[in-house]
């Protein structure tokens, strides 16, 4: 990839008393890709999401989102500056109707182009068969329809980059394609994507490239091709390395 | 504009949107407009006192209901606008811009004084189990402060406060040369309790109001939308605490004093048991419980039962385990004043 970096780490470590969930990464995500980070559970995957999104700090290192020093930041502040997100578990707000939720999400100062960010907010919601004038409590949603609805919430807010934790967990096949094409189709149209995922299968459909991580560092990064190929990400996940 | 401001009114955020509920509520506010032409001026005093008790309770509502954030000693600033307004107005007694400069003045303190706590509790991220007990810590030194406040040397210029018997001879509020007391009190009382309810339903319409309502449901979420969640609850504290200071204000120019025990613990309580009688997540269900717990705690205190109290925490408890949501708010949705609600739902889920 040779577009700008839009989020990158130096040295960004995180220790949870004896444990080390994050040990000096480096870490970036360039303009227009979308990388997968996967790993075997404890590798540290939620630990880096959660300070890359401001939810944790970190003990050491430095975080730069959209060029900016953002280590110290609340994590709002990442959000006004262009980052959107979603949780491993779906945090849409359940009492409120499916317009409410599309209506709360607040635009960012900086979005380089809210045409374009708009036209990708119209998009999923037809992909995903929102509607965003829809009186329906959240909480009667399907959880596929819910996942999706916190997608579109994400895209709402007109984010540049957007980090999803394990968009399809839950999922069946034919959702989860579903989702992978929509997610393919927000990149093609310039959006950059962080994914955090489990099943391969869907890593394999949508990721430009991987990182992997484990025992809180960066085992090795590439193409999908690479990754899947490789013998030692295949042993850390068989518990090997 | 006109336009914007009845869509705000109108809006999901409170029952009753029917125009079978605005009959209704022009019927209300028709009785209450001619009930001083009926009575006493003693009896419609004493519903100018349930009335002067509602901003405090929309204020808990809103803090309670709406943000998620409760509140046990939200009458601290029912008590630091009274007792500014005493001391303001006493000091420029003679002065018809007295009174005036009291109430901005009561306003302006019970807006700075629950800024610096919501500062510390918000910006702190206390969690929201400690903050009941901090408010009523907070409410409880205000009361154990005041009540040693006897003697001379506690006075400020020409008022004394007064210790446990209070401040007393607090002037009327007046605009120019007219001094509201009597009936004119009773509608300066009613008009505030309208513009409040009208002014609470169209914020809580608002974009703000939906996010208030996000931060109740997830806060995390609401941040990761882009909100500083800390500042918009410590807005809403401030809000909700001035609703408390203009029922202070209100209720030291009911009665011309206020006293400690004001701010004690059993005040505390109070707007609490409105707002979950009535239903916390409506502004109209905490308008009638306020009226009518305070109606009722009135009437059987004046035929002699000792046990208002008793009775009013009585029946705290049945709405507790019967009617989690509020008496009226269970009300309103089992007699179908949702029923958008649920129509609309079915037609989401066809």
């Amino acid at each position: 990839m040779s577009g700008a970096v839009l989020l990158e780490t130096k040295a960004l470590s995180k220790r949870f008393g004896g444990v080390v969930a994050a040990n000096n990464i480096d870490f970036t995500v360039t303009e227009g890709e979308l990388r997968c980070l996967i790993g075997p559970n404890g590798a540290g995957k939620s630990t880096l999401f959660s300070m890359l999104c401001g939810i944790q700090k970190a003990d050491s290192g430095e975080i730069y989102a959209f060029g900016k020093r953002v280590t110290h930041r609340q994590a709002f502040h990442r959000v006004r500056r262009g980052l959107g997100l979603t949780f491993q578990s779906n945090r849409a707000f359940h009492d409120l109707s499916v317009a409410e939720n599309l209506a709360i999400p607040r635009k960012p100062l900086h979005a380089r182009s809210h045409q374009k960010a708009a036209e990708r907010y119209r998009y999923a919601l037809d992909a995903f068969g929102l509607d965003p004038a829809d009186q329906t409590r959240s909480g009667e949603l399907s959880h596929d329809q819910l996942q999706w609805l916190e997608i579109a919430m994400v895209l709402a807010g007109f984010p540049d980059l957007v980090m999803l934790d394990e968009p399809t967990a839950g999922m069946a096949t034919e959702e989860t394609n579903r989702t992978a094409e929509v997610l393919k189709a927000l990149q093609d149209s310039g959006l950059t994507l962080l994914v955090v995922e489990h099943d391969m299968a869907f890593v394999r459909l949508v990721a430009d490239s991987v990182t992997v991580l484990h025992q809180g560092t960066i085992f090795a990064e590439g193409t999908v091709e690479d990754i899947t190929t490789s013998e030692a990400v295949r042993s850390i996940y068989l518990g090997k390395a | 504009m006109i336009q914007r401001s009845l869509r705000l009114i109108g809006g999901p955020a409170d029952i009753g949107r029917t125009p079978l509920f605005w009959v209704g509520f022009a019927v209300a506010v028709a009785f209450f407009l001619l009930y001083p032409t009926q009575v006493s001026s003693f009896r419609a005093s004493n519903v100018a006192y349930y009335l002067l008790n509602v901003p405090m309770g929309l204020g808990m509502a809103l803090l309670w209901g709406y943000c998620g954030v409760l509140s046990f000693g939200h009458v601290a600033y029912f008590g630091i606008a009274a007792y500014l307004y005493g001391i303001i107005a006493g000091n420029m007694a003679g002065s018809s811009w007295g009174p005036l400069v009291g109430v901005g003045g009561g306003l302006l303190g019970c807006a700075i004084v629950a800024a610096i706590f919501g500062y510390f509790v918000f910006y702190a991220r206390v969690q929201k189990w400690i903050i009941p007990i901090l408010t009523l810590v907070f409410t409880l030194l205000l009361e154990t402060f005041l009540g040693q406040t006897a003697g001379y040397q506690w006075r400020v210029g020409t008022v004394l406060l007064g210790g446990y018997n209070g401040m007393t001879g607090i002037p009327w509020f007046q605009l120019g040369g007219f001094v509201f007391e009597g009936y004119s009190f009773y509608y300066l009382c009613l008009g505030i309790v309208i513009l409040t309810y009208f002014g609470l339903r169209m914020l809580m319409n608002a974009k703000f109001g939906q996010v208030v309502v996000a931060m109740r449901e997830d806060e995390l979420r609401t941040e990761m939308l882009g909100f500083d969640t800390r500042f918009r609850q410590c807005a809403v504290f401030v809000i909700s605490a001035m609703l408390a200071g203009l029922s202070g204000l209100l209720y030291v120019q009911w009665g011309n004093y206020i006293t400690p025990s004001q701010v004690g613990l059993l005040q505390a309580a109070l707007p609490v048991v409105w707002t979950a009688v009535g239903g916390r997540t409506s502004l109209l269900a905490v308008v009638i419980a306020t009226i009518v717990l305070n109606w009722l705690t009135y009437t059987l205190s004046s035929q002699g039962n000792q046990y208002a109290m008793v009775i009013i925490g009585g029946l705290l408890v049945v709405t507790m385990m019967f009617f989690p949501r509020g008496i009226v708010v269970m009300l309103a949705e089992t007699i179908g004043r949702r029923p958008w609600r649920r129509r609309q739902a079915a037609e989401g889920r066809s």
